[in-house]
């Protein structure tokens, strides 16, 4: 459980974290999403303490980071930029910090065999690409078989068999009863993956629901059909609240219904169909509309669109 | 919808017990730190061939018919390179903080000790004795291999003469002192090209330019600078020098609670 009440992080005359408010379930994994420089990673700083808030607070398990007697197996992090020293090997740096706190090597050498840098775990971390990198820092994280996981973009830099290992690993993880929480910028990435959402956006609080909640209620959801009797079904389906559209001769986009309904229209009419579905709306346009105005480093190039 | 929510939620993790975050699990980190990275031993292999290699070098070398005598001018010919050599000592231990933050390791170190001035304690006390024991051997070696090199009996000085034994571990007092204020000096200013500036410009090369400065006061209060505290303990003869050896002892003291006490604060109260 993680809780943040009101936290606010200021870096000189920069708001990076706006009174920021919500709460992190064990059990479930929840994605963390926000555009660049939305305070995402200052605010997984201020949680595990290496950030002070400017104001408000940040709790694990209703304690403040630094008060437990064994913060490695309380929390687990993974922080957005390196936090090795380039010139130790992966092995070292995993034996250094569980030496802090008592750990045994044989652990080590677990979590070096679970993140799979069996082979490089002797050579200097410098030498390391982006994807082993995040390896290590997820093997960092885990050293300490934490209650609370906390992951800054974990999936950056993994090739996609790492980002399916990982995404079953975090699931497997919640499923014990941890807290998992991980954040991304990529919507479609966290809906995979996430069960619960904070969406923030210059810092600010924009949702805090379900992954389910967060696509149905985007209201981008149509069903679309295709038939060779379309523009009968048409006439049939039209009325209030109900908006029809035909991209291409036989297809009708319709809105403001649902699959079943315009099937049993269609039966009921004797109209043949060859495809029925509903299609959610992008999940990127429902975080895009989301965070619309709150984007702070938007690209200014001519088309871009 | 997925398959989890619609079970029930699991309960709770309970981390299992039986770690936990001590003080001799930070000496042991700091220990394992200092000496996975190479730099450790190639600096501190250095810094020992350095001194006791010029220390012979300069012994050997020392003519006979000079009418050179006493304790202190025996020891300064063997001691000759523990100056330099204390130079490799202070950038190390500048290195094995700064080092933390240009690189970003810092992140690991202070999420896994939160409390944060535990690390500085750490890191002070690991490496100061790993100086002090290295330096211990080096003095001693140094010692006996200048004595044996030096030809003029004038210069030919015992370890059981007043105050040899005193000054040798004077040497390694000082080194280890020195070393304790580079690391302080690193987690305040946390830069390493800053802090190495800092020492060689300020703790060390100032206090001897400031002595040719023309007012009568900067004399007076030269031999009272961090970098110069030291210097009476490296004497045999000490009834020349400004500071008595316990002034010395706690001078040293005071500008070490004087640069924890400044980098304690600043640990505690700055974002890592
Ligand atoms: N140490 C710092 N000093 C000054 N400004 C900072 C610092 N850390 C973050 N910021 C600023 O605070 C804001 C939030 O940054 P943060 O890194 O938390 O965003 P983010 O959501 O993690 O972004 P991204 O998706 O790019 O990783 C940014 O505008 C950033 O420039
Ligand atoms: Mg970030």
């Amino acid at each position: 459980m993680i809780e943040i009440e009101h936290l606010t992080k200021r870096y000189g005359k920069k708001t990076a974290v706006d009174d920021l408010t919500f709460a992190v379930k064990p059990g479930v994994v929840t994605g963390f999403l926000g555009p660049n420089g939305a305070g995402k990673s200052t605010t997984m700083r201020a949680i595990v303490g290496l950030d002070a808030p400017t104001s408000g607070l940040a709790r694990v398990n209703g304690q403040h980071y630094s008060q437990f007697k064994s913060p490695l197996t309380e929390v687990g992090a993974l922080l957005e930029a390196k936090s090795v020293h380039a010139g130790r090997s992966a092995y070292k740096h995993l034996l250094a910090l569980a030496r802090t706190h008592g750990i045994p090597a044989k652990r080590v050498h677990e979590v070096i065999d679970l993140v799979g840098l069996h082979e490089v775990a002797g050579k200097r971390v410098g030498g390391f690409s982006l994807g082993m990198g995040q390896r290590l820092g997820i093997a960092v994280a885990l050293l300490g078989d934490p209650a609370v996981l906390i992951l800054d973009e974990p999936v950056n830099g993994l090739d996609p068999d790492g980002v399916k290992w990982i995404r079953l690993l975090l699931k497997g993880l919640a499923s014990e009863g941890r807290t998992v929480f991980l954040s991304s910028h990529l919507m479609s990435e966290l809906a995979q993956t996430a069960e619960h959402l904070i969406v923030i956006g210059q810092g600010k609080l924009l949702a805090d629901t379900t992954v389910d909640d967060f696509v149905n209620g985007s209201g981008k959801a149509r069903v679309r059909v295709v038939s060779p009797d379309a523009a009968r079904l048409a006439e049939h389906l039209a009325g209030p609240g109900i908006t029809i559209a035909s991209p291409e001769r036989g297809v009708l986009e319709v809105s403001g219904t649902e699959a079943a309904v315009v099937g049993q229209t269609a039966a009921a009419h004797g109209l043949v169909l060859h495809e029925l579905r509903t299609d959610r709306g992008s999940l990127e346009d429902a975080f895009m509309q989301l965070t619309a105005d709150s984007v702070e480093y938007r690209q200014t190039v001519e088309g871009a669109k | 919808m997925t398959a989890a929510a619609m079970t029930e939620r699991p309960a709770a993790y309970v981390p299992k017990g039986g770690y936990r975050l001590t003080g001799a699990g930070l000496l042991r980190s700091e220990w394992t730190k200092l000496w996975s990275l190479r730099s450790t031993w190639i600096v501190l292999l250095c810094a020992v061939v350095f001194a006791a290699g010029l220390g012979a070098l300069i012994s050997a070398s020392v003519p006979s018919d000079q009418g050179l005598a006493g304790a202190d001018m025996a020891l300064s010919f063997a001691m000759a390179g523990v100056s330099m050599s204390s130079v490799f000592i202070a950038v190390l231990g500048i290195l094995t903080v700064t080092g933390e933050y240009t690189t970003g390791s810092i992140r690991s170190t202070m999420s896994a000790a939160p409390k944060r001035l535990g690390v500085l304690a750490a890191k002070a006390v690991v490496y100061g004795a790993v100086v002090a024991v290295l330096f211990s051997a080096m003095v001693f070696v140094t010692f006996f291999l200048s004595q044996a090199l030096l030809d003029d009996p004038a210069l030919s000085v015992s370890l059981g003469d007043d105050g040899v034994l005193r000054a040798l571990f004077g040497y390694v007092a000082m080194i280890v002192y020195l070393a304790l204020l580079a690391i302080a000096l690193g987690s305040i200013l946390r830069n390493s090209a800053g802090s190495i500036a800092f020492y060689i410009g300020v703790i060390m090369i100032l206090p001897q330019l400031a002595t040719i400065l023309p007012w009568d006061w900067v004399a007076d209060v030269v031999p009272y600078a961090p970098g110069n505290v030291a210097n009476t303990l490296i004497l045999v003869d000490t009834s020349q020098s400004t500071l008595g050896v316990g002034e010395s002892w706690l001078w040293m003291g005071i500008w070490l609670v004087v640069a924890y006490g400044l980098a304690g604060v600043l640990l505690k109260r700055r974002d890592v």
